[in-house]
């Protein structure tokens, strides 16, 4: 269930929220819906792939943070902030709502033992309040951008899917399905007046982050094979 | 056009459209996707929908309960084993549909065949559509005419000029004047202009076989807009032949295939409004005359006929459109690279004509002559062995020993029908083949196999599969993607 609620500092003023990454407050997904204007960080650690919502079946961009459900491998560097944390996770039980910010607030991340306060007594937003404003600017209108973006991929037929299949060490094996990522094929072969027009629209760099984050596929394969170390405790 | 010919489409602006016939075989949708057609555009401009087999209720015994399948996917290892002797051997009482394919039960819990997340033309069980023939018409007319160059001109047909070989120069029209060309496509419906009145090729009738001859036909709106919609034609048996049943987004397509012969137009007429219920009592139904049976032959000279032109049969199991687009891809894949060679194109064209038609005639008949009703003269005479072709006749006491499968009978590339098809009809209608114990032992255990895989595939397609009307609607909202 959801209860979102446009926030104010008269009603919420002593709302607290939980923000650490963790598992029991929906840190555990597989794969996080991204946005456009984060992938050059998101490129540094996860495989950033296209994947159809079960709803719509409309194309989205998620970053890979495990293979089974459920499995984010990254929560642990998360914790300690070593690798970017995907605006996704970090907005925790914010929305928007038109231009006022929202507040989901049956989230199980909002509770009085919650480290974060939203509101200082003065009726400011503390600066974490102000930092998820930030983080929504760039997020709600980059989700927007996100969908041109695969608009155009599609139109070029750029998109195609990909299958991953990873082998791990219990001897056990994951077949990855319903990921897409760029044609490499039409890629090459676009005309170049089409290149040009990717170029000056920023989306060659965009697609150069697809591509070149498929390698951590296979690291992400070998953290999930080190929880199989004899003695290694399993990740959360 | 820059493969070295060009097509044109002369259409008659005064011709309607007959505008019924709205099942289709799962062949459309290579046709479409072949074309470079948008499978949600389709959906969404034709009014189409799901279509995954067919029901027949009423057709074996008359009673409440009686019903079965012919569905569109294969029975399971179709390719690897006969499952029809091993049903019929183990007597476990479940239905032969239910036995080895999924997709009867997909049917009675009202699913769609795919996800909105599955690929346009790509199916999790096989489909077919019900469409509004007339939308279709003029959407492929678009598509045709803009995208793929054919020149469309809108003018009656008011001559035909013939060298004198008898080969068909050119056509005189009143609007836009005399059209010549080297390949006339007759495609001028039950006139046969070309084909039929120009080059007097006969009509071979088939209704001694076929009784049915008129519809009435009734298009019926939906309680309310969301209400549930069938993937499958249901098609009901009557006193004096069937009633059709076709669920498409916006509205029902119904009508009734009778024989004059055995039921007035007034009873006809009762019939189906006692189908569709007292509260659609207002419409009034359109009459459409059915003349059973093809022409003798389907290309002469330089003319080839197509669709409604070549023949026309009851709609029982949509053959219309399948037709057209097989003999369309045969033309089109062999066009005649002049008018040297065509005889030879036009020789095999005929022989796989009369063979399709033939099957198609065969096909129908088997649905009636299994029934066991008796309660009235148009079922009666159904089963009069004077009425069954000799070859159906043939077959049929071969089946009391063998079941058809893949390699025996139905060897064409291109069968418009199956073996699989036969084995659903004969077995949903309670039809026995005699079958010996120590036949089936060898492939005993493969058999029990992929029956338990039919058993898992159906709980796992029943527990993914959307509702076909929730699909529906959300095709028409989102489309569906194209990879």
């Amino acid at each position: 269930m959801t209860h979102i609620v446009v926030l104010n500092s008269r009603s919420h003023a002593t709302l607290r929220v939980h923000a650490a990454a963790s598992a029991q407050y929906g840190d555990n997904q597989r794969f996080v819906p991204v946005v456009v204007s984060e992938f050059a960080p998101l490129a540094l650690h996860y495989p950033i792939l296209l994947s159809k919502d079960a709803e719509t079946g409309e194309f989205y961009c998620g970053a890979m943070l495990g293979f089974d459900d459920a499995e984010n491998l990254f929560l642990q560097e998360h914790k300690t902030l070593d690798a970017y944390r995907p605006l996704n996770l970090q907005r925790g039980p914010f929305y928007t709502s038109g231009s006022d910010l929202a507040i989901d607030l049956d989230h199980p991340r909002v509770a009085p033992s919650g480290e974060q306060a939203l509101f200082e007594e003065s009726g400011e937003p503390t600066p974490y309040l102000q930092s998820i404003s930030a983080l929504m600017r760039t997020l709600t209108p980059g989700a927007e951008q996100t969908k041109v973006f695969i608009a155009a991929l599609l139109a070029l037929k750029l998109v195609e899917s990909v299958s991953i299949d990873a082998q791990f060490d219990d001897g056990s094996r994951r077949d990855v399905t319903g990921l897409y990522t760029i044609d490499r094929d039409v890629l090459r072969d676009l005309p170049d007046e089409a290149v040009v027009v990717l170029f000056r629209l920023g989306y060659l760099q965009l697609i150069h982050h697809l591509l070149a984050s498929l390698n951590h596929v296979s690291a992400l394969a070998q953290k999930k094979n080190r929880q199989f170390l004899p003695g290694a405790s399993r990740a959360p | 056009m820059q493969a070295g010919f060009s097509v044109t489409l002369v259409e008659s602006p005064t011709v309607p459209i007959i505008g019924v016939g709205e099942g289709t075989w799962p062949t459309l949708r290579s046709s479409l996707q072949k074309m470079g057609v948008s499978e949600t555009e389709f959906f969404r401009e034709c009014n189409a929908s799901f279509k995954q087999g067919a029901r027949f209720a009423g057709w074996t015994t008359g009673a409440a309960d009686d019903g079965y399948y012919h569905p569109l996917m294969l029975p399971q290892g179709f390719t690897q084993v006969n499952l029809a002797p091993h049903w019929l051997g183990n007597g476990s009482g479940r239905t032969f549909c239910e036995t080895v394919c999924p997709q009867g039960q997909l049917c009675d819990d009202g699913l769609a065949p795919k996800m909105i997340t599955t690929p346009e033309y790509e199916a999790v069980a096989n489909y077919a559509y019900h469409l509004d023939a007339g939308k279709f018409a003029g959407f492929l007319q678009r598509h045709c005419t803009a995208k793929l160059g054919v020149r469309h001109v809108l003018a009656d047909v008011t001559n035909v000029n013939q060298a004198q070989d008898g080969d068909i120069r050119s056509i005189e029209t009143r609007q836009s004047g005399e059209i010549a060309g080297d390949l006339f496509v007759d495609c001028t419906g039950f006139a046969a202009l070309l084909l039929g009145k120009t080059l007097g090729v006969g009509f071979r009738d088939c209704s001694d076989v076929l009784f049915c001859d008129a519809a009435l036909a009734l298009q019926v709106p939906y309680e309310t807009p969301d209400a549930p919609m069938a993937s499958h034609t249901i098609s009901t048996a009557q006193a004096a032949g069937w009633i059709w049943d076709i669920g498409l987004p916006t509205r029902r397509g119904t009508g009734y295939v009778y024989s004059t012969r055995h039921c007035s137009d007034d009873q006809a007429h009762q019939t189906l409004m006692r189908y569709v219920g007292p509260q659609h009592a207002h419409l009034t139904p359109r009459r459409i005359a059915i003349r059973a049976g093809h022409r003798e032959t389907f290309w002469k000279h330089n003319c080839v006929a197509v669709g409604l032109a070549a023949g026309f049969l009851e709609p029982l199991e949509s053959s219309a459109i399948v037709l057209i687009e097989l003999s369309a891809k045969l033309i089109a894949e062999q066009l005649p690279a002049n008018r040297e060679v065509m005889d030879i194109v036009a020789a095999r064209f005929n022989d796989v004509g009369h063979y399709r038609w033939g099957r198609i005639i065969d096909f129908l008949k088997l649905h009636y002559v299994l029934t066991q009703r008796t309660d009235s003269v148009f079922w009666r005479d159904n089963v009069d062995p004077a009425t069954i072709p000799e070859r159906l006749k043939n077959l049929l006491l071969l089946w009391k020993y063998q079941s058809p499968w893949f390699f025996d009978e139905f060897d064409r590339l291109e069968e418009v029908f199956p073996a699989a098809s036969y084995q659903y009809v004969l077995y949903g209608m309670g039809f026995r083949t005699e079958v010996a114990r120590e036949d089936n032992a060898a492939t005993e255990s493969l058999a029990a196999r992929l029956v338990r895989e039919n058993v898992a595939v159906t709980r796992r397609m029943r527990a993914e599969l959307p509702k076909n009307r929730d699909l529906m609607r959300k095709i028409f909202e989102y489309g569906l993607q194209t990879l």
